[in-house]
C-alpha cells in the first residue's frame, strides 16, 4: 500500500505530514503568477497549513523607521502598531532573520496569551517585509515544531514570490490593502 | 476496484496537499473541482465514491453543492465529507443540514483525514 511507503523509509507519520506540508507550500509559492497569486498564496498557506485567518504583511523600508502595512486579511490593520506588537527585542530578533513567535502556553508565551508569529521575508540576507500570523483558529491551539519549519520556508522562499526579483532593491510600498471579515487588532 | 474521491476546494494549495495525501498515502483515485459548482457538475459526470470539500468558495459554496447533489438522483448518495476553518456547532449544524455526512477542519491532518475516508471507503 502508498501508506506504508514512509515506514519503510523510517519516516514518522509526523515526518510525512511535514514533508507533504512543505512540499505543497514551495510548490505553491515557485507556481504563483504575479504579486496578486502570489499573495492569496501566503493567505492559503497561512490559513490550510498554520491554521490561522488573521494575517498582515508589512514593508519594511530600506530607509523609513516605519513598518506600513501592506496587505491583510481578516483583520483591519489601520492603527495597527507593529513596533509595539513586536517590542524592541522583537523587532531586532525579526530584522536578523528570525522568526519571533509568542506561543499561548508554555516556556515562550506571549503576554496576550495567544499565539502569534511574526515571520521576516528575507531577500539576500536582508527582511524586506514581515509576516504577522496575529490569531490562530479556535481548533488550532498553539503553534508546533512543524510550523516552524513552515515558517522557515515562508522566510527564504516567500520573498520572490510576492515582490519579484527585484525585490531587496524595492523601497517600502504603502498599499494596504483589507481582505475577508474585518477585525480590529 | 480503486475508489475515487472529489476533491473539491478554491485554494490550489488546499488542492494540492489532499491531492497528495490521497496519492502518496492512499490507493484512492484524486480528480478535482474548484467552487462548488464544477463540484456537482464533477460529481455528475464521475460518479466518485466520496466527496471532500471546502465550505467556503467563489460562485456556490460547499453547503448550498451539497444541498443540489442531494436533489440529484446520481448523487444523492455520494458520501459528503466537508472540510471547514470552522469547526463550531452551530457552523456545523448547517452543514449537516445540507446534507452533509461529516466534516473534518483545516489545518488537515493527515492521520485523521485517511482514518476518516477509510471509515467509508475501507482500505
Amino acid at each position: 500500500m502508498n501508506r506504508d511507503k514512509h515506514k519503510a523509509s523510517g519516516l514518522t507519520e509526523a515526518d510525512a505530514m511535514n514533508d507533504l506540508r512543505l512540499s505543497a507550500a514551495r510548490k505553491r509559492l515557485a507556481e504563483s503568477r504575479g504579486q496578486e497569486d502570489a499573495i492569496d498564496g501566503v493567505r492559503e498557506i497561512v490559513a490550510n497549513l498554520l491554521g490561522s485567518e488573521e494575517l498582515g504583511l508589512f514593508r519594511v523600508g530600506q530607509r523609513s523607521t516605519t513598518l506600513p502595512a501592506f496587505w491583510s486579511f481578516g483583520i483591519d490593520l489601520e492603527g495597527y502598531d507593529l513596533l509595539r506588537a513586536l517590542g524592541d527585542a522583537g523587532l531586532e530578533r525579526v530584522m536578523r532573520g528570525e522568526c519571533h513567535v509568542e506561543l499561548a502556553a508554555g516556556e515562550h508565551a506571549g503576554e496576550m496569551g495567544r499565539a502569534r508569529a511574526f515571520v521576516p521575508i528575507r531577500v539576500a540576507n536582508q527582511t524586506i517585509a514581515i509576516l504577522a500570523i496575529l490569531r490562530l483558529l479556535p481548533q488550532k491551539l498553539d503553534f508546533d515544531g512543524a510550523d516552524m519549519e513552515l515558517f522557515k520556508l515562508l522566510s527564504d522562499e516567500a520573498a520572490n514570490a510576492l515582490f519579484g526579483p527585484g525585490a531587496c532593491d524595492a523601497g517600502a510600498d504603502s498599499r494596504p490593502v483589507t481582505e475577508g471579515p474585518g477585525i480590529r487588532a | 476496484m480503486t475508489k475515487k474521491i472529489l476533491v473539491v476546494d478554491d485554494s490550489k494549495t488546499a488542492l494540492m496537499m489532499e491531492r497528495e495525501i490521497l496519492e502518496r498515502r492512499t490507493t484512492y483515485q484524486c480528480v478535482t473541482a474548484s467552487d462548488g459548482r464544477e463540484a456537482v457538475e464533477k460529481a455528475q459526470q464521475e460518479r466518485p465514491d466520496l466527496i471532500l470539500m471546502d465550505v467556503v468558495m467563489p460562485h456556490m459554496n460547499g453547503f448550498e453543492a451539497c444541498k443540489m447533489m442531494r436533489q440529484h438522483a446520481s448523487t444523492r448518495e455520494i458520501p459528503i465529507v466537508l472540510v471547514t476553518t470552522r469547526g463550531e456547532e452551530a457552523y456545523m449544524e448547517a452543514g449537516f443540514q445540507s446534507g452533509c455526512n461529516d466534516y473534518i477542519t483545516k489545518p488537515i491532518d493527515s492521520a485523521e483525514l485517511i482514518a476518516l475516508l477509510e471509515s467509508y471507503l475501507g482500505e
